[in-house]
């Protein structure tokens, strides 16, 4: 069994200062990573343990940025890994996982079209949960609002 | 003259059809839309359409408190309703860093082990039906049924029983029916193992099945793929084993999985856990312990944490932030369909299309496509085919085999017959 303490020393070891470990109990580890790092710090984890698999990701408004959470798991095990980015608005990106774990692509879609931010290098961008017909809002962000959106829209879309 | 808009057949398409399954079908609770392009009867590409009925709950929980979400949560799915408010609560329990009273854990135990059992005998029904083994339907419906009269016994309500709350349970189940829990209990264990027989013993189904909608190991973990789907690839994953929650870690029970990764095997590993949970729910029974329901939880502190569930389909994950108000700043909710549909673009290319329903079904998404069916155009210019009838190829498909197999093209009653 992999604790979460063990893989943060680990993580530490090889990124140093650019990752930042915290373990909240020996199951959930949450590291945070600069954005330019995430891919690399993606391919560390699978080479660690390849059993890896993407098991969702979280994506917030933070007021200056936004922030994007992907949960890894273990089948067999307890911990959970969050690798946690934050893009800068005006234009928030972050780098796709998509062309290295099919898991990723339609939740990235999912967090695109409720917050807008842009996956960079994804492979097939187009919206997942939103109806073609909604305007291109972003209804997670903390600006939106519901009661002007629908005086604006009405009750209904038209699909 | 012609006033065709059809475009020119493109070269070497000529086969190329486009057929669309959904988004609307009375059975099923939710819509779906599938988008198969079909070369003749084989599947080349699978698209999935999911806008139809986004409810916002993500947004709704971030304007109620930690008391009102679990009700809420019971709204996302009418099958899985215990799943994910004890997802949440277990979220929201690791950002405490508290485990609920043992009485609480085991009558969450108890209503999730329900849910699982009258979940997998809704999808061995519908699964006998896409195959046109229509007694498989009415046996496993039937043999359902009870099972929801005693999850009404127990908690008020067939589906929604509104008992699970952050740091325990609402209220206690109603302990005077637990005798007839028991022998309804009694009576789907005989009826569970018959089926399961019958099933196991029948040539027309593994010769329908076997091989059929196959999903290896690698693909399970490179689309993140959960539970008895990921089960019946050989995948030993099951939350309540890996990261246990409620009572299981204190009972007996086994992780049962299957090496083929076919749709029999998908239909195996949900049969066989279902006599799983008939022996949890009889320890869960025995042992039910005393004492108090809830920890009463008055304040949850800003942090975050991350709870996950072993839902009929498989891990349900909850991420929970709170800032320290009496709403949480943010609550993202995984289902496991989510991750499950998603690997249909590695089960279903190459497919045939006769194959394609019984593929679909095998993963127990929350449905609503299946049935309702309509070729919209072919794609390539050629004759418009209307296909309403997905089911009724794959029952064709079902009978020719049993046909030259020699066989009734329905399941064979064991001595002693059906109850």
């Amino acid at each position: 069994m992999t604790t979460a303490s063990e893989l943060a020393t680990e993580l530490q070891r090889i990124f140093g200062d650019a990752v930042d470990c915290v373990a909240r109990s020996p199951r959930r580890l949450y590291v945070g990573v600069p954005p330019e790092r995430l891919l690399e710090v993606f391919e560390q984890l699978r080479a660690w343990h390849p059993g890896f698999r993407l098991a969702t990701s979280t994506v917030l408004d933070l007021r200056e940025e936004i922030g994007v959470f992907h949960h890894f798991a273990i089948n067999g095990e307890s911990l959970v890994v969050t690798l946690k980015v934050m893009a800068r608005k005006p234009d928030p990106s972050v780098p796709s996982l998509a062309p290295r774990i099919p898991a990723a692509n339609w939740i990235e879609r999912e967090m695109h079209d409720l917050t807008g931010v842009r996956f960079v290098g994804h492979p097939d961008p187009r919206r997942l949960v939103k109806a073609a017909a909604f305007p291109d809002v972003h209804p997670l962000r903390r600006d939106f609002d519901p009661v002007a959106f629908k005086e604006e829209i009405g009750e209904h879309l038209d699909y | 003259m012609s006033t065709s808009t059809t475009e020119p057949r493109a070269a070497g398409a000529d086969d190329r059809s486009v057929v669309q399954i959904g988004p609307f079908h009375p059975l099923l609770e939710e819509p779906v839309g599938f988008e198969l392009t079909v070369e003749g009867e084989r599947v080349v590409a699978v698209d999935a359409r999911m806008d139809y009925i986004h409810k916002g709950i993500e947004r709704l929980a971030q304007q109620r408190t930690y008391d009102m979400i679990p009700i809420l949560l019971e709204r996302i799915c009418g099958i899985c309703s215990v799943t994910h408010s004890v997802c949440f609560c277990n979220a929201v329990e690791d950002l405490l860093g508290v485990e609920p009273p043992p009485r609480a854990r085991y009558i969450r135990t108890i209503i999730g082990e329900l849910e699982r059992v009258h979940s997998h005998l809704l999808w061995v029904g519908l699964a006998g039906h896409f195959i046109g083994y229509n007694t498989v339907f009415m046996w496993a419906w039937k043999y359902r049924e009870p099972v929801c009269d005693v999850f009404e016994m127990l908690t008020g309500h067939r589906q929604n029983s509104a008992i699970p709350l952050v740091g325990g349970v609402r209220r206690d189940l109603r302990v005077e029916y637990l005798p007839e829990a028991r022998r309804v209990l009694d009576e789907l264990d005989g009826q569970v193992r018959m089926l399961t027989e019958a099933v196991l013993d029948d040539p027309v189904l593994a010769a329908r099945l076997r091989g059929v909608g196959v999903l290896t190991p690698q693909q399970v973990v490179d689309y993140g793929v959960v539970g008895p789907t990921a089960r019946a690839s050989g995948v030993a994953t099951d939350v309540r084993r890996d990261d246990p929650y409620a009572a299981y870690g204190e009972l007996d029970w086994q992780v049962i999985t299957a090496p083929e990764g076919d749709v029999f095997a998908k239909a195996v590993v949900r049969l066989l856990e279902l006599a799983e949970s008939i022996k949890i729910l009889r320890q869960a029974f025995d042992r039910l312990p005393g004492g108090d329901l809830s920890l009463g939880i008055r304040h949850v502190p800003a942090g975050e944490g991350i709870g996950r569930y072993e839902a009929p389909r498989g891990e349900d994950v909850h991420y929970v932030r709170s800032n320290g108000t009496n709403m949480p700043e943010r609550l993202k909710v995984r289902a496991p369909s989510f991750t499950n549909i998603a690997s249909f673009q590695a089960s279903c290319i190459g497919a045939s299309i006769a194959d394609v329903t019984i593929t679909l079904a095998a993963c127990d998404p929350c449905y609503s496509c299946t049935e309702r069916t309509i070729v919209v155009r072919d794609a390539a210019g050629g004759e418009a085919r209307a296909v309403g009838d997905l089911i009724a190829r794959s029952q064709r498909e079902t009978r020719r085999i049993a046909a030259e197999l020699g066989r009734p093209a329905d399941l064979v009653l064991p001595a002693g017959g059906a109850r």
